[in-house]
């Protein structure tokens, strides 16, 4: 049967005009998105611990969505795709860690260009070095309430009309906070010069604030991070931590692994040596400050009573 | 040692990583001079290259399914060897396309895998420990099946040996005898297989065909008895690993202090010394006589 030339001209550019519909419906949805105004501010937080305390300030007038949240896999390699950068560009407000740990971040807002859209970046904000060894920045103290009070000044200016809101939020993280920072300075009374391994710099800043020595070397713990191979030397300094029982626990990250990290981990348990499971990202269950509890209650539990919390 | 003048830096006769990556770097370097002589004389130094890059899709998957690189490495290899097999490598002509065909698809696996070792495996590093090896991160578990795979191919080309020699030099003649050559021709690729898998963990994917054909092609530099040169490049394969291993021990005491440089770069570098080397010692017996 003969098709008229004008169906098969239609049928042909049929799909060509559904194309410019959602192209069309994408940028609609974007720029309604960032603008901020009326509706909820639409928000991004590069790892899912920034985007908690987006969602514990911003509360019911920001739409939130984390990058990163899986606890199996490791930050330090991740690939955005598109759907992210849809994200990502869509946003009015970005929290990014900085110090090249999320560095997809800046080239996808980039990408997407917005006078309009508030970034944080966390290693700016506390006014770090580029140079900086140590990119775990949110197991520093002083960290998220400084993102928090940052964040309370972005949504008042996007919302004005909410801004005793986003201040009465940030009372409330505060003081949720407060337990964790009190914990921290009684365990550096209780235990001090206590001393553990590591494997990977991920919790250096919370050992630091809770005054326990970090005996692995910062090659070893670099070389991990940065996934090239350490030094013989290096593997047997580490061995010797706890084959001589030198550290009292072993802080082992649970998102960075890989078959000397867990020769190590046997190592460890074969000469009883307790291990702390740490992470690169909030595991699922806890909000931030829950989660920095219950880290340095399994610090405690190592330390005071030789006990294992592998995997909060 | 303040000026890092030493021949063995402190701790290298102690040290675990460096026992387990002197037992099997010897064992590698045993197995690839004894291959890799048939490599080179059986001009199939591509179909080598091919096998070592193809060893990366086993390597990811090994990651990704979390388990150790060597099996990932050997299960791939193997199944590849079959295929290039399959697709033709038998004929001198064309030999290379079926290679190129099946390293261009299981490249893309690669990139696939490791794609997803990244974005949703733990396995921090993995692309880089997959191309370029990690001997001084291998568990000293793996030994033996190192050693068990050495051995097997090497007893494999001493059984393939006279016929392989013949079908190698001349194919027609070793057929017109009724030497079975395709089958011969296909053994020889499973312990090109294994030599290539056993490498890879060494020194790495990539460099894996260096360790493979250097100091083979060095060795028959100096001598055309396959036998001799096997030994020549036994020699070498294990000289070379063993320089290497000090030298990288010894380069922790080195700028940037405290990290040591990949050993990969240090056998690989002295096999191309080895190879240079060679060139010069034919150049002056060709001169003397």
């Amino acid at each position: 049967m003969p098709v008229p030339r004008h169906r098969l001209i239609a049928t042909a550019l049929a799909p060509l005009a559904a194309l410019g519909l959602l192209v069309a419906g994408c940028g609609g949805g974007s720029s309604t998105a960032a603008s901020g105004a009326g509706g909820k501010i639409t928000a991004v937080g590069a790892e899912n611990e920034y985007a908690n305390v987006i969602e514990q300030i911003g509360g019911k007038y920001v739409e939130v969505s984390a990058i990163e949240s899986d606890p199996n896999t490791d930050p330090h390699t991740f690939e955005a795709s598109p759907s992210v950068a849809q994200s990502v560009g869509a946003a009015a407000v970005l929290v990014e860690n900085g110090l090249g740990y999320d560095s997809y971040m800046e080239k996808i807002a980039s990408a997407s260009p917005s006078s309009s859209r508030k970034v944080i970046n966390v290693q700016k904000l506390l006014g770090l070095p580029g140079s900086t060894s140590n990119p775990h920045l949110w197991y520093k103290p002083e960290t998220m309430p400084a993102v928090a009070r940052q964040l309370v000044a972005d949504f008042s200016e996007l919302q004005p009309a909410h801004k005793a809101y986003f201040e009465a939020n940030l009372k409330k993280f505060e003081a949720a906070l407060e337990p964790w920072v009190k914990g921290l300075e009684e365990f550096s009374t209780k235990h001090p010069g206590a001393a553990v391994a590591t494997v990977e710099p991920v919790a250096d800043y919370l050992l630091e604030a809770a005054g326990i020595k970090n005996l692995t070397p910062v090659s070893m713990q670099v070389s991990i991070m940065n996934g090239t191979d350490p030094a013989p030397q290096a593997i047997a300094l580490e061995e010797a931590l706890f084959t001589e029982k030198k550290a009292a626990a072993f802080v082992y990250n649970q998102q960075v692994t890989g078959p000397i990290t867990e020769k190590f981990l046997a190592t460890a348990k074969e000469n009883g040596v307790p291990v702390v499971g740490v992470y690169e990202t909030m595991p699922p269950g806890y909000t931030y400050q829950r989660w920095m509890e219950a880290e340095l209650k399994a610090l405690e539990e190592a330390v005071a009573h030789g006990k294992s919390t592998e995997s909060l | 040692m303040s000026a890092g003048l030493f021949v063995f830096a402190p701790g290298f006769f102690d040290n675990e990583a460096v026992h387990v990556a002197l037992a099997v770097g010897t064992a590698v370097a045993i197995v690839t001079a004894v291959v890799g002589v048939f490599t080179v004389m059986r001009g199939q130094s591509f179909a080598g290259e091919s096998l070592g890059d193809i060893g990366t899709t086993g390597g990811a998957a090994a990651s990704l399914l979390g388990v150790g690189p060597l099996a990932g490495f050997v299960a791939i290899d193997v199944l590849a060897a079959a295929a290039m097999e399959l697709v033709g490598v038998q004929r001198v002509r064309g030999r290379d396309l079926a290679t190129g065909v099946v390293l261009g698809a299981a490249i893309g696996l690669a990139a696939l895998f490791l794609y997803l070792d990244t974005t949703q495996g733990s396995g921090n590093g993995s692309t880089v420990t997959i191309l370029f090896g990690s001997i001084f991160a291998i568990s000293s578990a793996t030994i033996p099946a190192v050693v068990a795979l050495a051995a097997l191919s090497v007893a494999l080309i001493a059984i393939l040996y006279r016929p392989l020699l013949l079908a190698t030099v001349s194919p027609e003649i070793a057929a017109a005898r009724g030497i079975p050559v395709r089958l011969v021709g296909a053994l020889y690729l499973l312990t090109l297989a294994l030599a290539t898998a056993l490498a890879a963990i060494t020194i790495g994917t990539i460099l894996s065909t260096a360790l493979l054909i250097g100091p083979a092609a060095a060795a028959l530099r100096l001598t055309t008895r396959p036998l001799r040169a096997m030994l020549v490049a036994t020699a070498i394969g294990i000289a070379a690993v063993w320089v290497g291993v000090v030298l990288a021990y010894d380069s922790y005491h080195w700028p940037p202090q405290e990290h040591g440089w990949p050993v990969s770069f240090f056998v690989v570098a002295l096999i191309f010394l080895g190879y240079l080397a060679s060139g010069l010692v034919k150049w002056r017996q060709e001169r003397e006589a």
